[in-house]
């Protein structure tokens, strides 16, 4: 990395797509192609207002356009769902490790994923299936409030399912009328005989608690611990493992993550918090 | 050491500030603070006993800055060189500590480098060690041996410069008719001076020598009740961060200037209640006893696996600034009684 590294690139909104009632997705063309792996993240500046980190849901194969998935959580994230297409915003990164994606080849991919954490999943789903080949097979599990509540809707319930060697099972907590699934917590819809633990990976990205509970599943099924991959969401400032705020141990989550096996961390306090 | 002599102190400084701006220790009230050496008044800068009250890190990574603009050019700040007279060994350990943190080979921050290219630094031994410096605890001395320009330390007559750099060899080289060869015997009496403040460093904290490596210990000690104990006197004032010479958390925030924004740097502290927080509300370390524990496990622990050094150089600045009372030994002391307490529970 070279020059300023808190300078950001410019960038600007060109779409924004309403996922649900607290998450929209914003697509936006940086002012140059912008590179990354899947899995790293960006910190994203409303210019004047403040930044915040996000692991784009776009593929990486797209460096013209990315599309970052934001639920209103926070001060800035606030304001991004009030701004409109037009708006200009800095961009910086791409930080962290990302998923080790060469490594997964050969292999069977568990993805267990909840609410806002289908984001990276998002990135991650359409870098494997770009290449589905290269893997023996894909099974995503996922979970959401209500069925309103999962993102990416319009792929989730009919074309991501039609893809060969991808099998997609899903769950909501509270059902309404026309949900024919699942009902209950993803950690309800993990099987053991979803995949082959022996020749799988399993990959976690969601709220803390529902990673805590499909951590503990996924041991129950025999995964070792350093094939587990989990997304961690921490307070990332600069990105670059200096200021402090991400700390998981001794690891920056901004610069040694966002993606840890949890061979590495789980001998660390709190990181479920 | 190639060293020289000068018989006073304003000569060195008047030289220095021929070619740069140099800042000086000066007593304002009990504190020792550094202000910007004007030659006019040179009787302004004293030989300081002891390090500034202020850390050395304000040179390098001050309070707040612009870190980057909307403007066309994105300005990094133009920094002039600079000299800093009356670090200590503490100061300049401190230094070599955030150069592992801020020239981390591909995550160079230019802010920072930019001024650590441009400082001169002219150390001085430590000749009346403060009641909290506990240097002698990471093997200090109260003189520097390395990472200085030039060292100052005083004997009777005057003061025998020691070179450090080639930065420092060229000013002594560029300002030759001021210095003297230094007479042995002035070396001898350097000696003794620099032996009798070790020994008043090594005698103030002989009680408070941990029974293992500080690394262990703190380790060990991570289910303690004592973060919790001295929380208690903690008024979260964040004083032993902010004078911390080796604490370097900062965090960006973004602002408005009149035809642009900026980007600002401005320091922070793990002592601070939102510290670790998320914007969605989870904050791993809510119960201050958490980011007490969890500032000794990165300064003792984390820092050293990474870099190969503890991030604490015993200069005592969070012992007189807490409010709170704490002292930074003594809940060393305690972690390391604990810990020894636990290896025989252990045997048992």
């Amino acid at each position: 990395m070279s020059g300023n590294l808190y300078q950001p690139i410019s960038g600007r909104i060109t779409d924004i797509i309403d996922e649900s009632s607290t998450i929209k997705s914003f697509v936006v063309h940086p002012e140059s192609p912008f590179k990354f792996a899947t899995g790293q993240f960006v910190e994203l500046t409303l210019p004047g207002e403040g930044e915040a980190p996000f692991t784009p849901s776009s593929s990486p194969s797209q460096t013209e356009q990315m599309e970052i998935t934001i639920m209103k959580a926070g001060r800035v994230t606030g304001l991004l769902h009030e701004c409109a297409p037009g708006q200009m915003v800095g961009i910086r990164g791409p930080f962290g490790n990302g998923y080790p994606v060469d490594r997964f080849a050969g292999k069977e991919i568990y993805i267990v994923g909840g609410g806002v954490g289908l984001a990276p999943i998002r990135s991650l789903f359409l870098t494997l299936v770009d290449r589905i080949k290269d893997f023996r097979k894909v099974v995503c599990r996922f979970g959401a409030r209500t069925p309103e509540d999962f993102i990416y809707k319009k792929a989730l319930f009919g074309p991501w399912q039609k893809i060969g060697n991808v099998d997609i099972k899903l769950t909501v907590d509270k059902a309404n009328g026309q949900w024919s699934g699942n009902v209950g917590v993803v950690t309800t819809i993990l099987n053991i005989n979803d995949v082959n633990v022996k020749n799988a990976v399993a990959v976690v990205c969601g709220p803390p608690i529902m990673m805590r509970y499909a951590t503990l599943k996924l041991l129950e099924f025999n995964f070792v611990p350093g094939d587990i991959y989990l997304s961690m969401e921490k307070n990332m400032s600069c990105g670059v493992g200096k200021c402090g705020h991400c700390m998981v141990g001794k690891y920056y989550v901004c610069k040694d993550g966002p993606v840890f096996t949890y061979e590495q961390i789980k001998k660390y306090p709190k990181i479920w918090d | 050491m190639e060293a020289v002599f000068v018989s006073k102190l304003s000569s060195l400084l008047d030289a220095l500030a021929a070619k740069m701006d140099v800042y000086v220790p000066v007593k304002v009230s009990n504190h020792i603070v550094f202000k910007k050496y004007d030659t006019e008044n040179s009787q302004m800068a004293e030989f300081n006993a002891v390090r500034a009250c202020t850390p050395v890190k304000e040179f390098l990574f001050p309070l707040r800055e612009v870190a980057a603009t909307t403007q066309a050019q994105p300005e990094i700040a133009t920094v002039k060189p600079f000299a800093v007279f009356g670090l200590k060994d503490c100061d300049v350990k401190s230094i070599v500590i955030l150069d592992k943190v801020f020239g981390e080979d591909e995550f160079i921050d230019p802010l920072y480098m930019a001024r650590r290219e441009k400082m001169f630094i002219v150390s001085s031994d430590c000749t009346g060690p403060a009641e909290s410096c506990f240097c002698s605890l990471f093997d200090g001395k109260g003189f520097a041996e390395k990472g200085f320009d030039l060292n100052v330390s005083p004997i009777k007559g005057g003061f025998i410069i020691d070179i450090g750099s080639r930065k420092g060899r060229e000013f002594v080289e560029s300002n030759d008719g001021l210095f003297a060869d230094v007479p042995a015997s002035l070396l001898e009496e350097r000696d003794a001076n620099r032996k009798k403040a070790q020994h008043q460093l090594e005698k103030q904290n002989a009680g408070f020598t941990p029974a293992a490596l500080l690394q262990e210990i703190v380790e060990k000690t991570q289910d303690s009740e004592i973060y919790d104990q001295i929380a208690k006197d903690c008024i979260e004032c964040q004083a032993c961060t902010r004078v911390c010479p080796t604490c370097h958390c900062f965090y960006l925030y973004d602002d408005k200037q009149k035809d642009y924004f900026t980007k600002m740097k401005i320091w922070d502290s793990c002592m601070r209640f939102g510290y670790a927080m998320v914007a969605g509300g989870a904050n791993p370390n809510k119960v201050l006893g958490e980011r007490l524990k969890h500032r000794l496990m990165h300064k003792f622990v984390y820092f050293l696996e990474r870099y190969g050094v503890n991030m604490c150089v015993g200069c005592g600045r969070c012992i007189d600034a807490d409010a709170g009372g704490i002292d930074l030994r003594q809940l060393l002391k305690n972690l390391s009684e604990e810990a020894n307490t636990q290896k025989t529970e252990r045997i048992k």
